[in-house]
């Protein structure tokens, strides 16, 4: 397939300070690029001349064929910008804004010309700002009077208006609230699942490990590296975007994982200090060491970090070979030769030489052994789910989920994503460990009656692990360092293993009564089952 | 960050709105201008209908519309340039330039049309210089506008050494001079041409995306460059079009008075800016219309005509028009600062 807009070498700069750097790259219908980097690394400056809003130095830019300059060519084109800063026309009202450039009415010659037609304007405008969820007193409402996050959404609007071939998305998520950013989100897979190449820059990863096929890592103006999302993960972004970990070089220091997250943005901290520091000062040579210092500090940090998760997901996968292992062999050896012994008893039984008082406590040893069987069965269930393997996570947590409920009397009711598919052997082993710690910790704490489990799809790249139950709920003081440190295990073995995958983890109380455990985790994407 | 997002809770929506209702009286721009436009017509008119009688005598009235033809054909297209938020200073020599231009063409031969069309392509060559300096070159109008003002006039010196054109034929003279019968009325000709030309701008201004275009240029220019309007165009076509109605206006000035001088409308620029502030429309751009600026060139002749009627010497004209223009403009000031101070923005 020709690539929809082709970037060859692209430079540009301002005065003798270069802000993009010989940048190439490629986008297909139908595809997602991601841009990732630090504010300041070039994200804003790329989109603008891939728009062609900014003619670069040298470099050349071809859309569909044709060389691309001008920006009310590139509107004509079907390209269309979502700005970090929402460009509004502060005098005119809401619909105005949102048809800017693009009115609808009826034109005797071109645009210029054109004679508006509000109603139909006003409807569609509706239709779009109703599609994306925004609030709005009234359509004729000026846009000055707007908070940053209305007019965010009105920019996002005015790319809906037409069916646009390229759409340029310049990290507007600053302005937006959660919702409104996973409304972008979908809108980004409508895109894409129409035909229309897509180019995202964010500084949120997590946003371009969900919705992107390929990423495109800038530092300083320059490419650093291009993944295909697939194939990557947050990490090696994060390291290429702040430009440390070297993969081979581990570091032996034990850090806590949970603390990963929390040192990474003090990095971030530290890296924006770095240039305020060094804008504030003109970087006199003093000032120059301490930067270093500071930057070597942070890269040995960060390297430390990511060899310690290496570790640790080492050792959880080796954990789940051992668990297997054992399985198997309790499995095929020990179940066996308890068989055994039961069929020998049996044969005892119906043997000549039987007397009652014998056959009673033959019967009685019989069912003992059925009872050990049993038991060790549920034991090998426990170590590594039989169906997990064969049919997925999704029979694996029904035939969990089934059992327990007997076991225990607590109802379960089980809700799975239809479109759930199947996912890396990891994050399936992760997620059916989750559940049973989960529901592990309602039957020993909780005094629940009744517990929801839910597993569904945020979006194509993220799934949402829910647990509810009706007890008691987490105490006040619940603090999951303080659980480790006084020996229970389970909840902190959730919350690293949420972690290693790249997810988050909250505990909380429901409003009414009983805990909620979510867990939200990203995997690589499923094509949902073409029923749809 | 979680800061910002704060911003979205009802609460200071809320007090906007009740604000917002507090100040709409005050608020409704285009509405007000017009408001305050005909008041000032109707208090001049009926200052000088009083206080003179033969102000309302149809001989005097037919004057004034006359002198108010050629001055409103130039504010129209004053008043678009200020709209658009820029300001065109050179629209007295372009009067002056486009009259001796059609004048000499005339007494070289050449038809009474061609004369007019080469009139007029003064006007549009010298604002298409001022447009493309202004939008292309993004050099302050006010410069630009003041160079050109003072080029032309030196051509216009130039050219004719001084002297007047005159001597021009009936048919061009009748552009300014004629009357058209409506059974029992008469209408001079130059104000049909200009109502005429009034008319057509105010259906473009109001009722193009072109004309919406122009309206919102001063409060989000980047806005519409980022949504494919070319910007750039839109500004040379505007001064072009200042530019041709301010050759117009010469033409009629220069019809109506048989004389085309290097020294005609000297200082004209002057009551065109304020013909068009009386008239509503604001520096700051964005606000503004057709109607207001007919209002505004009729307040600015009569008082150019009444002040001369009840005896006061020709140099208090230029004075008191230029009060009313400045008290014009600062009442929307003050509107403006107060609307920033409750909604935070200037507009």
């Amino acid at each position: 397939m020709e690539p929809l807009i082709k970037a060859r070498n692209l430079s540009f700069s301002v005065g003798s300070l270069p802000l993009i750097q010989g940048v190439s790259l490629e986008i297909l219908p139908g595809e997602v690029l991601g841009v990732a980097g630090q504010s300041g690394a070039g994200k804003s400056v790329l989109a603008m001349l891939l728009a062609g809003m900014q003619k670069p130095d040298s470099g050349e830019l071809v859309f569909d064929g044709r060389r691309l300059e001008w920006p009310f060519r590139a509107r004509d084109l079907g390209i269309e910008v979502i700005h970090q800063q929402p460009e509004m026309v502060e005098g005119l009202d809401i619909t105005r804004n949102v048809f800017l450039g693009n009115e609808l009415g009826w034109s005797p010659r071109g645009r210029w010309l054109r004679v508006p037609d509000r109603r139909r304007m006003d409807i569609e405008a509706a239709r779009i700002l109703a599609d994306l969820g925004m609030p709005y007193r009234s359509l004729r409402e000026r846009v000055s009077n707007l908070t940053g996050e209305q007019r965010q959404l009105i920019a996002i609007a005015r790319a809906m208006t037409h069916a646009a071939r390229l759409i340029i998305i310049d990290d507007p998520g600053l302005l937006l609230s959660y919702p409104y950013q996973q409304k972008l989100l979908s809108l980004i897979q409508d895109w894409r699942s129409r035909g229309a190449a897509v180019l995202y820059g964010s500084d949120n990863i997590d946003h371009l490990m969900a919705v992107t096929d390929r990423i495109l890592v800038l530092r300083h103006g320059r490419c650093i590296s291009q993944r295909i999302t697939e194939e990557t993960d947050r990490e090696q972004i994060l390291a290429a975007t702040f430009g440390s970990a070297d993969q081979q070089e581990l570091t032996p220091i034990i850090w806590a994982l949970d603390s990963y997250y929390r040192a990474r943005e003090q990095a971030e901290k530290l890296s924006s200090r770095q240039k305020a520091l060094e804008r504030d000062l003109g970087a006199p040579e003093v000032n120059r060491q301490i930067i270093d210092q500071l930057a070597d500090q942070i890269n040995v940090l960060d390297r430390a970090n990511s060899a310690l998760q290496e570790a640790q997901r080492r050792l959880l996968s080796e954990l789940e070979l051992e668990r297997k292992r054992l399985a198997r062999e309790i499995h095929d050896q020990v179940i066996q030769d308890l068989l055994a012994v039961g069929y020998r008893l049996e044969e005892l039984e119906s043997g000549p030489a039987v007397t009652p008082s014998l056959e009673d406590e033959l019967q009685s040893v019989r069912s003992d052994v059925r009872k050990l069987v049993s038991d060790l069965r549920h034991i090998c269930g426990e170590l590594r789910p039989p169906t997990i393997d064969s049919l997925g996570l999704g029979p694996a947590l029904q035939s969990f989920v089934h059992g327990w409920s007997n076991r225990t009397g607590i109802v379960v009711d089980l809700a799975l994503d239809p479109n759930l598919g199947r996912l890396p052997e990891a994050t399936e082993l992760s997620i059916f460990r989750i559940v049973q710690e989960g529901l592990n910790n309602v039957r020993k704490h909780a005094g629940a009656s009744r517990v929801d489990v839910r597993l569904e799809h945020t979006s194509p790249r993220r799934l949402l692990l829910s647990i509810a139950d009706d007890g008691r709920g987490v105490p006040a003081d619940f603090d999951l360092l303080q659980l480790s440190a006084e020996g229970h295990y389970g909840l902190s073995g959730v919350s690293e293993r949420v972690a290693l995958l790249g997810g988050r983890l909250k505990i909380r109380n429901q409003p009414e009564s009983g805990a909620l455990l979510q867990a939200e985790i990203p995997h690589p994407r499923v094509e949902p089952i073409a029923s749809d | 960050m979680t800061d910002d997002r704060t911003s979205v809770t009802p609460g200071p929506v809320s007090t906007r709105a009740r604000r917002f209702s507090l100040g709409r009286l005050w608020q409704g721009n285009a509405g007000r201008q017009i408001f305050v436009a005909i008041l000032l017509f109707l208090v001049v008119l009926s200052f000088f209908s009083l206080s003179s009688n033969v102000f309302l005598s149809s001989q005097n009235l037919a004057n004034l519309a006359r002198s108010f033809s050629w001055l409103a054909m130039a504010a129209i297209g004053q008043g678009v340039v200020i709209v658009m938020g820029g300001i065109d200073l050179s629209v007295g020599a372009t009067m002056a330039l486009a009259g001796l231009v059609a004048g000499r063409c005339m007494q070289l031969g050449f038809s009474v049309a061609l004369a007019i069309m080469l009139g007029l392509l003064v006007g549009v060559v010298v604002g298409a210089i001022n447009g493309l300096l202004v939008a292309r070159f993004h050099l302050p109008a006010f410069v630009v506008t003041l160079g050109t003002m003072g080029i032309q006039r030196g051509i216009a010196y130039g050219l004719t050494g001084g002297w007047s054109v005159t001597n021009m034929p009936e048919a061009f003279l009748g552009l300014g001079q004629s009357d058209v019968g409506f059974g029992l009325w008469t209408v001079p000709a130059p104000l049909l041409i200009t109502l005429a030309v009034a008319l057509l701008l105010s259906l473009f201004l109001r009722r193009t995306v072109m004309g919406g275009d122009i309206y919102a240029i001063s409060s989000g220019e980047r806005a519409l460059v980022v949504s494919g309007v070319n910007v750039t165009r839109l500004k040379v076509f505007v001064y072009t079009l200042c530019g041709l109605l301010a050759a117009a206006g010469g033409l009629l000035l220069a019809a109506r008075l048989g004389v085309a001088a290097p020294a005609a409308a000297v200082g004209a620029e002057v009551d065109v800016v304020a013909a068009a502030i009386i008239g509503g429309a604001s520096l700051f751009g964005g606000v503004g219309g057709i109607l207001g600026v007919l209002l505004g060139a009729a307040i600015t002749q009569m008082l150019n005509n009444g002040l001369i009627l009840l005896g006061y010497p020709s140099y208090w004209q230029t004075a008191a028009i230029c009060t009313l223009m400045l008290v014009t403009f600062m009442l929307d000031y003050w509107r403006r600062q107060r609307q920033a101070a409750v909604h935070g923005t200037s507009d």
